[in-house]
Formats: structure tokens, C-alpha cells, sequence
């Protein structure tokens, strides 16, 4: 049983359609980088997952229920929606008897080593945005969830607390088991931590993999400018780059390329993402095709 | 759960309780001399309304002297739309404006029994405050209730058991109009108009016929304090047509000018009055009649309420 997983998945706000045809299927106990340009759908996804929209077509399932029609489902999952909303007049302790009152999987000692540090009679309103992110984060622990899902969580944070507070996840969720979700449109937030990646862009999902099997399938191309014909082992151009007299490809590839004119190095999974997320820069149909047709001299 | 709802509406509660405790005590100061002078001017020995010479100065004067009183009682309608405005409307619309819904909706409890639990305590409160109220404003009203009735729309609507029926009514339809507009301040405006045209449409339209009115006749054209409800009274002549104001002042001018009083012209026309009233004797199942109605549509907006907020977008 996925995680997470979603068959022909749409979403539509009024007559505007934010998520399409959306397929995805998380593996279990995975670290899941939920990338995308600003509206992507991102957010979007995660409130799906959580039960707070329901789908305008195709299906979502949560730990292999349908979170839309049987809320139960939320007692294992753990969500921080973005801006990490919190009663602002309670206070920290108080806070955290409210996540006690409701939630019968409720483990106070999960969350309480997490709130080292905070005064427990602090007003959440007063408290610094890392703290508060902090509190936030324990509150989704203390559930003991086996699906993990943080929208933008490091939207407000400085890149220091930023980096503590995804250290105090992966220690959360170390002992768990849990399949995490990070929704984030920096990469290099949780480029060090995932091991799987889902890129939305345009409202679909455009990559997902496993992050070193991504890495793989990848390659960078450089030479010289040239017409663009079949090269052996590249399956699809995902971008092209003129530098000067330079060309540079970056390329799916089937096969090793062993091509000599061309010099072949791996890439960077923030630049394979960024490749991936222009949207006019994706030959997403037919892409021999067309990068035959075109001529660079 | 009940702590959270305590919690978290401990200021709207306690404020509603430093509120009644300061009705309380003004109405304790007020009534004091208002019963002392009731027992002072006999005003008891008057009752029932009756025709007792002098009696209609001496009542005259006690409702002249108290009147500021009176007048005050009649702003109290006005309080079970405030339970609406700042607790019903801002209940739902608040979670959703500052996205705090996102986080108790999330939570391991559903949404439906977080908002019952809530809804619940809070009925609670409100029918027990709205209970008081409506108590407290019958016992200061007593000694006027005995000469004017309970029955017109500015007495009946402060006392008794619609009070506590109103302040539900108001809260549950706060709460739906939270959850539609999902925002407080349209909220609270959608609150105060549908409640407002709510209990006017009842007042005026379903109230006189709860029961079917009494219908007198009579020949005395002197008005007299009358205990019950008049919803009508019109004149007939003799031959049973409806007397138009115009004619009768024509007739009374008429009268006057030949120097005949125009009481006795009147009657000796064979004019006649008719009268359909709701007496005063009806005013508890009145007041339980329409208490139901509120009743009723407070449990249809809270059913309602707990129906959609499953389905509410966050």
C-alpha cells in the first residue's frame, strides 16, 4: 500500500483547473521532495491529502483511504499547512492539550522533546517563527503519524533555523518509519534529505522518482554548436543552452552515451529539477521530432 | 474538548456574565422603588384593570414615574442578537479566515464532532444566559405586566421562555452564516439581518394566529386599557359596513357641532365596534409556541451547520 498515491487526480477552482491529471504513487518510508514553481499545485495536493478539498476528478488515497470521505484517516497523518497555523491567544502548554483533547494516538513525549527550550506558558502569538515552526512540527509528531506532510515549512524561516528545524524532523521521523512529505519551491532546502521527488509544474506532475535513480538517468551534454540530430542513447533533450559557441544539453538518456564529440557529465539534482520546471522548455511531445527540425550554427 | 471550548470562548462567556450580573443589579437597584411605590399608591387594589375611579391616574402617574425603566426594558431585544454577532458568526468564520481550520480539521478528531462538542457548550451557556435574561426582565416588569399585559410585541419578546429561544436561534444562525461566508464581518452582518427579518416575519405574520384571535363586540367607544393582544379594531354601522377613520370623524365633528356628545351620536347611529383580540390568559403557550418555532429553527441551522461543515473547503 502506497503512502500516498492518486489516479487521474484534478482539482479546479471554480472554472480554473489547479491539479490535472494527476498520477502519483509514493513509496513507503520515503523522504519525498514535493517540488514546483509557485502555484504548481503543491499546497493544493497536500489539502487533498489531508481531507480539506475534495477531489473535482480522479481519486486520492491517504495510507490507502480516501481522506475526503473517512476523516479517520486523519489520526496518522501528521500535516503542517503552510504558515504553520496555530491558535495565537493559547498558550504553548495549551496548545499542546489541545492536540491531546483531540487525538487518541496522542504522545505527549514525542512532542515534549521537541519543545525543549519553550517556556510551556509562552502565548503562541509571542512566540519567534522558528519556535512557533517548531511547535507546529511537534504537534504533527505527537500523532506518531505514518504519513508526514509539511507544506513549505521553511517558507518563514531564516536558512539557520531552517536547517535545525529539517534536522528535528529526520529525528522525528527517524524512529517512526513514516513517509514524508516536504512541499517546497527551494530545492536546496531538502536537496540533502530526500531520497524521492515529485515535481509538479503546471498543474501536473512533470518527474517523479527516486532521487539516485533520477541522478542516473540523467546526463549533461557539452560540445560545440551544432545541427541537432538522433544521438545514441539519449532517449529525451529536456533542455537546451547556448553559451557562446557552446552547446549544452541536458539530456534523458536509455543507454550510455558514448558519443565522443559530445562531453558527457552527470547533473545536479537542483539543475535537473530547474530543467524540468520551465514549462517552455519542455519538449514534451514527440521531442526527437522537433529537436531535429531546429538547426543552431 | 470541553476545556478547549472553554478555553477558547472563556472571554465571550465571561463577558456575557459580567453583562448579565450588571443587569441584575441595575434591576435590582430600579425595582426597589418601583415596588415600593406600587405598595405605596395601593396600585394592587386596582387590578384587574378595572374601572375604579382614580385608578387610571394613579396607574398613569406609577408608568409616567418609571417610564425611563420601561423604555430600557424594550432595548433588551436587542441582546440574543449580540450571542449571534459575537459568538455564532465568528465561530466558524475566524477558523477559516485565520486558517486555524487547517489545523483543528487535520486533527485526529472529525470535524463534525469537534464542531457538535463545541456547539453544544455553547447552546448550553446561551439558553442558561438567555434564561436569566428573560427572567430577570419578567420579574422587574411585573408590576406593569399587571396593568398592560405581557401580550404586545415590546413585553412578550423580552420575557420569558423566547428569550433563551432567541439566543439559540441567533448562535446556530451566527455559526452557518460563519461557515457559508467564511467570513466574520459579512458574517455577522448576514447574521443580524437574517435574524432580524427572521423574528420579524414570526412577529408579525405567524404570531397572531398561533390561536385563533377572540372577537367582541362592543358599543363603548371610550378605549380602555386593554390586558390582551388587540390585533384589530374596527368600527361597523348599523348595517354592518366597515366605518372608514374619516367617516367617524366627520360623524364625530358632526356631533360635536350640534352640541350631542359624540359617544352616545355614535351609539345612537347603532354603530358599533368590533374588536379581536389574544388575551392576556394565553401568554405561556404563546411564549412556548414561539419558543418552539426558534427552537426548531436553531436545531435546523446547527443540523445544517454540522451537514456542510463536513463538505467546507480549507
Amino acid at each position: 500500500m502506497a503512502p500516498l498515491e492518486a489516479h487521474a487526480l484534478g482539482k479546479r477552482f471554480r472554472r480554473r483547473w489547479v491539479l490535472r491529471h494527476c498520477e502519483l504513487e509514493l513509496p513507503e518510508r520515503a523522504i519525498v521532495g514535493l517540488v514546483g514553481p509557485n502555484g504548481a499545485g503543491k499546497s493544493t495536493l497536500l489539502r487533498l491529502a489531508v481531507g480539506l478539498l475534495a477531489p473535482s476528478e480522479g481519486e486520492l488515497r491517504a495510507l490507502g483511504r480516501d481522506p475526503a470521505r473517512e476523516p479517520a484517516v486523519l489520526s496518522e497523518i501528521g500535516y503542517v499547512a503552510q504558515d504553520a497555523p496555530l491558535y495565537r491567544s493559547l498558550t504553548v502548554a495549551e496548545t499542546i492539550a489541545f492536540a491531546r483533547a483531540t487525538n487518541s494516538r496522542w504522545d505527549g513525549d514525542i512532542a515534549a522533546a521537541f519543545l525543549s527550550g519553550l517556556r510551556s506558558d509562552a502565548r503562541v502569538g509571542l512566540l519567534a517563527t522558528g519556535d512557533r515552526a517548531r511547535l507546529a512540527l511537534a504537534l504533527a509528531l505527537g500523532k506518531r503519524p505514518a504519513l508526514m506532510l509539511l507544506d513549505e515549512p521553511f517558507a518563514r524561516l531564516d536558512p539557520l533555523a531552517g536547517r535545525s528545524f529539517l534536522q528535528l524532523l529526520m529525528d522525528g521521523v527517524a524512529e517512526t518509519a513514516a513517509t514524508v512529505v516536504i512541499a517546497t519551491h527551494v530545492i536546496a532546502d531538502v536537496e540533502r534529505v530526500c531520497d524521492h521527488i515529485v515535481l509538479l509544474s503546471g498543474g501536473g506532475v512533470r518527474l517523479q522518482g527516486d532521487v539516485e535513480a533520477l541522478l542516473d538517468s540523467h546526463r549533461l551534454l557539452t560540445g560545440t554548436r551544432r545541427p541537432l540530430g538522433r544521438i545514441a542513447g539519449v532517449r529525451q533533450i529536456v533542455r537546451e543552452r547556448h553559451v557562446g559557441r557552446q552547446l549544452s544539453l541536458l539530456v534523458r538518456r536509455d543507454d550510455a552515451i558514448v558519443d565522443p564529440s559530445w562531453s558527457v557529465d552527470r547533473v545536479g539534482l537542483e539543475e535537473l529539477l530547474l530543467a524540468y520546471m520551465a514549462p517552455e522548455q519542455l519538449p514534451l511531445r514527440q521531442p526527437r521530432e522537433r529537436a531535429a527540425l531546429r538547426w543552431h550554427g | 474538548m470541553a476545556w478547549l471550548t472553554w478555553r477558547q470562548h472563556r472571554l465571550q462567556l465571561l463577558t456575557g456574565l459580567v453583562g448579565l450580573v450588571s443587569l441584575a443589579i441595575a434591576a435590582l437597584v430600579t425595582e426597589l422603588p418601583l415596588r415600593s411605590a406600587y405598595h405605596r399608591d395601593a396600585l394592587a387594589s386596582c387590578l384587574p384593570p378595572s374601572l375604579r375611579s382614580g385608578c387610571d391616574i394613579i396607574v398613569r402617574r406609577f408608568e409616567d414615574e418609571f417610564s425611563a425603566g420601561v423604555d430600557a426594558t424594550r432595548a433588551l431585544i436587542a441582546l440574543p442578537a449580540l450571542v449571534g454577532l459575537f459568538v455564532g458568526a465568528p465561530l466558524l468564520a475566524r477558523e477559516l479566515e485565520l486558517g486555524t481550520a487547517r489545523l483543528a480539521w487535520t486533527q485526529g478528531i472529525t470535524r463534525r464532532r469537534w464542531l457538535s462538542q463545541k456547539l453544544l457548550l455553547l447552546a448550553l451557556a446561551t439558553l442558561a444566559g438567555g434564561a436569566a435574561l428573560g427572567t430577570l426582565t419578567m420579574w422587574w416588569r411585573h408590576p406593569f405586566d399587571a396593568f398592560e399585559g405581557r401580550m404586545s410585541a415590546s413585553v412578550f419578546e423580552v420575557e420569558g421562555l423566547v428569550v433563551p429561544a432567541y439566543a439559540l436561534f441567533a448562535l446556530m444562525l451566527g455559526v452557518l452564516a460563519g461557515l457559508v461566508l467564511r467570513r466574520t464581518v459579512p458574517a455577522m452582518t448576514a447574521t443580524l439581518v437574517a435574524f432580524g427579518v427572521t423574528r420579524l416575519l414570526v412577529g408579525r405574520f405567524l404570531r397572531p394566529r398561533f390561536m385563533a384571535p377572540i372577537h367582541e363586540s362592543a358599543t363603548s367607544f371610550t378605549s380602555r386599557p386593554h390586558p390582551g393582544w388587540v390585533l384589530e379594531d374596527t368600527l361597523y354601522d348599523a348595517a354592518g359596513r366597515h366605518v372608514t377613520t374619516g367617516r367617524e370623524d366627520l360623524a364625530i365633528v358632526h356631533a360635536q357641532l350640534a352640541g350631542i356628545d359624540p359617544h352616545s351620536y355614535l351609539a345612537a347611529l347603532g354603530w358599533h365596534r368590533v374588536i379581536s383580540y389574544q388575551p392576556a390568559d394565553r401568554f405561556w403557550a404563546f411564549q412556548a409556541i414561539e419558543a418552539g418555532i426558534f427552537a426548531a429553527l436553531a436545531l435546523g441551522a446547527a443540523a445544517l451547520a454540522l451537514w456542510a461543515v463536513r463538505r467546507t473547503p480549507a
